[in-house]
């Protein structure tokens, strides 16, 4: 039943057409960053990683918005409980974010030469995770299940993204600041797998709140 | 059994949308909730289904399968109608075949216009009104409940529609709608509640007796839904199914015979 759910949820979100504006727009900064950028792995990664988490807020509030309150409850009774719900909205939102992830990681090697190794690109992979999860958690907290008032939500959110990518101590900025001031990934290996933690961490209570939440609203 | 308990209801710091309300809704029943613009019929709906919670008191009882059609249902959906209600078969645990059979017996009852696999954004409203009727009882429901459910509906489904309610409750199901007319609730309900200012009344029960008369290979039309004491009239496979009134249910059948209409069936419907 939930793959049902999920396969439900994908549906409406593919035909909506309304994840392809976030995925566009990271795509382009990837390129645009990635195509010009020779130096080493791990700094390259850390632009990318920073683009994918303002694009999966954008994601995870576009995904949300897609589905009328009126279509909600017709899924909430369906599969009989809101958490499935939100369960199913969460996976698909990680299955965009995969792909886009994916994209993040491949697109510098094939444009433009690097010297690759292995810890570089896991230490990539970690910072795509941890900013991916932790974008669509600002998203999910500042979607129209959270806040009624889209123009508060988008203040909201775009303050979020920005103190999670430039505030001094913020785990992702944290986390570009050791990935730009390295040649190798090895060597940040350690301090990126526990940062990396965070994001999956915020995600989980992101996903909480925004469920007690939405059901007092409701 | 459905059982509300002293259930109150506000959003935020509001004013009380539902205050109090005590409500058991049994098997078999067709429950109608009246009441104006504004009065809380629609946030009682959502607690009974469970989309929304009671900020005081219990809802209890709440059967497995639940069918809900909400007051609105925007048609934004780029799904097309069979695609729609394939996917949510397949969430109430039908099989893919299953689903699809079931979506195209439910929209070839219903007649939907506008093509079962036109996107929902451009069908009409009556059109998206039947797509969500179709969704609510893809599984045969224990509970359905219906927001108003006849508003932009054409003629010719409300029929279908009082048909449906009569089936869902002849099996054992509850139903629970809303409207604002008395003749459409008079027709189809088994006890009606009035409710204001958030509070619902004690249900007045209509015990009249209800038979459903089926019949076919009529020449002439005698504008059935025209007759005294006639509820509800659908057409399906070529067959006439009129709800009437037991103490006019005779003089529709003298009409119709005299019109050259065969009686396939006649049957008192059970009323609880």
């Amino acid at each position: 039943m939930m793959t049902a759910l999920i396969r439900y949820t994908l549906a409406t979100v593919i035909h909506s057409q309304r994840y392809l504006a976030p995925v566009m727009v990271f795509v382009v900064c990837v390129a645009t960053a990635s195509g010009s950028n020779q130096g080493p792995l791990p700094g390259v990664y850390a632009v990318n990683s920073g683009a994918l988490l303002a694009c999966a807020a954008w994601l995870s509030i576009a995904v949300i918005s897609v589905e009328e309150p009126a279509h909600r409850a017709i899924a909430i009774v369906t599969a009989g409980s809101a958490v499935r719900v939100l369960i199913a909205t969460l996976v698909t939102d990680c299955l965009v974010l995969a792909a886009m992830a994916l994209g993040g990681l491949a697109l510098p090697l094939l444009m433009a030469p690097h010297s690759i190794t292995g810890a570089d690109v896991l230490v990539g992979a970690l910072a795509h995770l941890m900013c991916g999860t932790t974008g669509l958690a600002i998203g999910l907290l500042c979607s129209r299940l959270v806040f009624r008032r889209q123009g508060y939500a988008f203040l909201t959110a775009s303050a979020c993204v920005a103190a999670a990518l430039l505030v001094s101590g913020m785990p992702p900025n944290t986390l570009f600041k050791h990935l730009a001031n390295t040649g190798h990934g090895d060597t940040v290996l350690g301090s990126t797998t526990a940062l990396a933690t965070t994001g999956p961490a915020l995600l989980a209570a992101a996903a909480v709140a925004t469920h007690v939440i939405s059901t007092r609203k409701d | 059994m459905l059982r509300l308990e002293a259930v109150s209801k506000r959003y935020g710091s509001g004013r009380w949308i539902l205050r109090d309300i005590d409500l058991e809704i049994a098997p078999g029943t067709v429950v109608a909730v009246v009441g104006g613009n504004g009065s809380g019929k629609s946030t009682l709906l959502r607690l009974m289904v469970g989309v929304s919670r009671p900020t005081t008191g219990r809802v209890e009882g709440r059967p497995a399968t639940v069918g809900y059609v909400p007051e609105r249902f925007p048609p934004n959906e780029r799904l097309s109608a069979s695609t729609y209600l394939h996917h949510l078969g397949r969430i109430r645990g039908l099989s893919a075949a299953e689903a699809d059979q079931r979506a195209g017996t439910l929209l070839d009852r219903l007649t939907l216009q506008g093509g079962n696999d036109a996107p929902l954004r451009t069908l009409s409203k009556g059109n998206t009104q039947k797509v969500a009727l179709a969704q609510a009882i893809l599984r045969q429901p224990d509970l359905l409940v219906l927001d108003e459910p006849w508003s932009g509906l054409d003629a010719d489904a409300h029929g279908v529609l009082a048909g449906i309610i009569a089936e869902t409750a002849a099996k054992g199901g509850a139903v629970v709608f809303t409207d604002h007319r008395e003749s459409v609730t008079r027709a189809n309900a088994t006890h009606i509640h009035r409710i204001a200012d958030g509070r619902i009344s004690d249900p007045v029960t209509t015990d009249r007796e209800v038979v459903e008369v089926v019949l076919t290979t009529g020449t002439h039309d005698p504008g059935w839904s025209g007759l005294t004491g006639v509820l509800s009239t659908a057409t399906h496979d070529g067959q006439h199914i009129i709800r009437v009134d037991r103490e006019h249910s005779d003089a529709l059948l003298t009409t119709a015979l005299r019109h050259g209409w065969s009686v396939d069936s006649l049957t008192p419907e059970r009323r609880r």
